[in-house]
């Protein structure tokens, strides 16, 4: 015997196992001769009891039973077998007397397969058990891919249904679909109910869009929010096409249901990841512009003016240098989430079109995003006059001054806002935000943490930066760019020991102010070619003038730690120095103490790499930042500059000439030149000097000059010692151990 | 020996030729067993009906008149196959009590269809 097929696409067995079941001896045997001659293999069972009893042991293909039995007759057999676990749907076929109606309707109600006619025609017999085999065996194929569409439909959440119009028609649906709504296999659900559960106020326009497939018969596509008996919302995909009778008059409708409600929610998601900043989950650009072009069209419809505030957080930079990119993050946030409540944030997801929700729907466009970094917009949909703007302005002015905690310490943060106005500063969103960055960048200019509404006063000087930057970028290859030269003078000795080389930019007759062209090169990156060629232009001037008057000084030339980071630097400057065949030693390096200190790690490889080769090293405004003495004493440095800001209030001020004494006894205990900046006067030269302090710089010596009038200014001032300064310092004033001495060791010889 | 006689008349040669077809070399002596088999219960379900109480249960009476009509209708033995089936057909679904000459009167067409088959089954 063969257990139950496990394949529903296994052939059928090639001899098919029969259980025969008879009480007559004579037709038991002759039946199983006459089926065991037709390929069948058979089991014979005189009585029900002895079928059940074989029935434990082994399982037939087919079953043919007997109806007229003494004891267990055939139809309380075949419940019998029913009930047997495995035997549901085994095929039995019951035999019957040729005129015995009611026992083939017995039959069928104790459930038999089919009937036959007891007869001697062992073929009609045998042909009957083949297409009974057969039909079970589609049965089970039936069955098996019912069960796999149903598993696959429990999947995917999803069952079918079938409405019928009419009296006796209803909605008939299969066990899947009535778990998508939350009832088990066997209950049944109306139309009715299933609409009760749609939430009211979207229940209307679903029966209408259904009253309306339903006239024209046209197809249902659509999904529903229901809401099932435990509370839980889910969205419905109902999917259903109409059917035809055979008058062709419309019979109802056939489709399926399924739960869309992850998918729904996935949809959401990755609508809110495409339009939300995933930081502090504000709208992000997309959505920003979005919402801006929006606002525009309805501005531009009801001729209402609108606003758009650029808000830029004030030296953020400094905060994600210096506390981490954690810190930084988690102060953007805060500041998100303050700046929300400076205006009627709304954080629904826009797309696709507004709907028309009343004339006022712009309003619900309001809202601040994050552009980008610690670039902020708040968008204001509708404003009457740039009061409005300007009141919000504050408001997120005002946001700020509460400190924010982050990165264990309280931070304070101002913001710079451009508030641009439709339609007056653009009348397109990418020209409402450009000049809102105007305005914007005209408060960084004038020191921050203010508001400024854009005027066109302002774009000019947006032009004018724009310009002067694309002419800066053909500064170097125009030669545009010079150096002047600033000497250092030994005032005891009443000598120059070297020069700070200061760049300039003659552009179209006129020379620009450093102030003018710095910062704008360190913003843009320009600085690193241009102090590239100011390094072979101080090497090229330092050769001309050992050429000219046996120069035998260094001159410093200002770096920013931009440069000091470079790995190639010290290879430039060796590249400099052999080109015109000049030590190294003739260049100078001057950093600020400020650029140094926050640079620090990853300037000083660089800084013991010059020093090996002999360049050394100066700290430039020191005394203005904030230094680790505990780093001064292992930096390989040379050289201190004392800041302009204490040479001009000596004299003036106590405090300043105790900061002098300090700078000059630090410097003297690391065993480092002190240079003092900025002299003017000769009362400041003399207080200088008596603190200790021998070279110096300044306009009382000379103002930076270009290369050749400080040639004529040594020949025609210096030598001939006809300077006021000259003479007013004595050697044996000066302390006999003050390093500041060392810088005069070189002498100026004159060919 | 019964009161009613009934004399031996031969198996019908369809339904023995209809045997004779499912073994038509006789190799496994297929008319033989089942003749055999048909001898044995038929001479056990006489000895039934003999012992019966009179008036006898129509059920019962049924009972063995249904299993005698199929088995004596494929040996061929046609008489008792119709007696059988005229006595099933009036007591299906009748409570009466059978007469003691209808159970008689099937013992002698029985014993006649046993006789023909004795005598086959010796020959």
């Amino acid at each position: 015997m063969t257990p139950a097929s496990t394949d529903a696409f296994d052939a059928l067995p090639a001899q098919p196992q029969v259980l025969l079941v008879d009480d007559d001896e004579v037709n038991l045997l002759l039946t199983g001769i006459a089926l065991r001659e037709r390929g069948f293999r058979m089991t014979e069972a005189s009585s029900g009891e002895r079928a059940l009893e074989v029935l434990r042991a082994h399982a037939p293909d087919i079953i043919v039973l007997d109806a007229i039995m003494p004891g267990l007759d055939g139809f309380a057999t075949c419940r019998a077998i029913r009930a047997l676990p495995g035997f549901e749907n085994v095929p039995v076929l019951m035999l019957t007397g040729l005129d015995d109606d009611a026992s083939i309707t017995r039959a069928y109600q104790a459930g038999a397969t089919d009937f036959f006619v007891k007869a001697t025609q062992w073929s009609l017999l045998a042909g009957r058990l083949h297409y009974l085999l057969r039909a079970s065996q589609t049965r089970l194929e039936l069955e098996r891919s019912k069960a796999k569409l149903a598993r696959a439909q429990d999947l995917a959440r999803m069952g079918s249904f079938d409405w019928r119009r009419g009296e006796h028609g209803g909605l008939l649906m299969s066990s899947e679909a009535l778990r998508v709504f939350g009832f088990g296999p066997h209950e049944r659900l109306s139309l009715r109910s299933l609409l009760r559960m749609v939430p009211r106020d979207e229940r209307r326009a679903l029966m209408r869009q259904l009253h309306d497939a339903a006239r024209s018969s046209s197809v249902l596509a659509t999904d529903a929010p229901i809401v099932l008996l435990d509370g839980r919302q889910r969205i419905i995909h109902v999917d259903a096409e109409p059917e035809f009778d055979e008058h062709g008059q419309a019979a109802g409708y056939t489709g399926i249901v399924q739960d869309v409600t992850d998918r729904r929610q996935a949809e959401d998601k990755i609508r809110h990841l495409a339009n939300f900043d995933a930081l502090t989950g504000l709208p992000n650009r997309r959505q920003l512009i979005w919402r801006a072009e929006r606002a525009l069209e309805q501005a531009r419809r009801l001729e209402h003016q609108f606003a758009l505030l650029l808000i830029d957080l004030d030296r953020f930079k400094v905060i994600n240098d210096t506390l981490g990119h954690g810190a930084g993050d988690e102060l953007l946030v805060e500041v998100g989430r303050r700046l929300r409540a400076c205006v009627r944030h709304s954080d629904q997801v826009m797309e696709g079109t507004l709907e028309s929700a009343g004339m006022r729907s712009h309003r619900a466009l309001e809202a601040v995003g994050r552009l980008g970094g610690d670039e902020f917009v708040a968008l204001l949909p509708e404003v009457s006059a740039d009061a409005d703007a300007e009141r919000v302005a504050e408001r997120v002015l005002e946001a700020m001054h509460e400190p924010i905690f982050v990165g264990g310490q309280e931070c304070f943060v101002s913001a710079s806002v451009g508030v641009a106005i439709y339609p007056r500063d653009g009348t397109t969103v990418v020209d409402l935000l450009r000049n809102a960055d105007v305005a914007m960048y005209s408060v960084k200019s004038q020191g921050k943490n203010a508001a400024a509404i854009y005027s066109p006063h302002l774009a000019g000087r947006g032009r004018d930066k724009l310009e002067l930057e694309t002419a800066l970028h053909k500064a170097i290859e125009r030669d545009e760019l010079v150096l002047h030269y600033q000497p250092k003078i030994d005032v005891r000795a009443a000598r120059m020991v070297g020069a700070e080389a200061l760049m300039r930019w003659r552009r179209g007759g006129k020379l620009v102010p450093p102030s003018d062209f710095i910062p704008l090169a360190e913003d843009t990156g320009l600085i690193v070619p241009m102090s590239e060629w100011a390094l072979r232009e101080a090497a090229r001037q330092v050769h001309a003038w050992q050429q000219a008057f046996a120069f035998d000084d260094s001159v410093a030339v200002n770096l920013s730690s931009r440069l000091f980071e470079r790995s190639d630097l010290v290879e430039h400057i060796h590249r400099c120095v052999t080109a015109v065949n000049v030590p190294h030693r003739v260049i100078q390096l001057e950093i600020t103490e400020n650029n140094l200190m926050k640079e620090l790690q990853n300037v000083i490889p660089s800084l013991h790499r010059l020093n090996e080769i002999g360049v050394e090293i100066s700290i430039d405004d020191f005394g203005t930042g904030y230094s680790s003495l505990a780093y001064l004493t292992t930096l390989p440095i040379s050289e201190l500059k004392i800041d302009r800001s204490f040479v001009r209030e000596l004299g003036i001020t106590p405090q300043s000439s105790a900061v002098v004494t300090a700078i000059i006894a630090l410097a003297r205990s690391l065993g480092l030149r002190v240079v003092a900046e900025g002299v003017e006067t000769l009362r400041q030269m003399e207080v200088l000097h008596r603190l200790g302090c021998g070279v110096m710089q300044g306009f009382l010596f000379s103002r930076p000059v270009p290369p050749e009038e400080l040639q004529t200014w040594l020949e025609q001032t210096v030598l001939p010692r006809k300077a006021p300064w000259i003479g007013r310092a004595t050697p044996n004033e000066l302390p006999p151990d003050a390093p500041a001495a060392a810088g005069g060791a070189r002498l100026l010889r004159f060919v | 020996m019964s009161a009613t006689y009934c004399a031996p008349a031969p198996l019908d040669a369809a339904a023995l030729a209809r045997l004779r077809a499912l073994d038509p070399e006789g190799r496994n002596g297929v008319l033989v067993r089942v003749l055999a088999a048909f001898e044995t219960s038929l001479a056990r379900t006489l000895g039934q009906l003999a012992a019966l109480p009179d008036p006898a249960d129509a059920a019962v009476v049924a009972g063995v008149a249904h299993t005698l009509k199929s088995s004596s209708a494929s040996v061929g033995a046609l008489h008792l196959a119709s007696t059988c089936e005229e006595l099933e057909r009036r007591l299906r679904g009748t409570q009466a009590a059978v007469q003691r000459h209808e159970i008689e009167r099937l013992i002698a067409v029985g014993e006649a269809a046993l006789t023909t088959v004795r005598a086959m089954l010796r020959a």
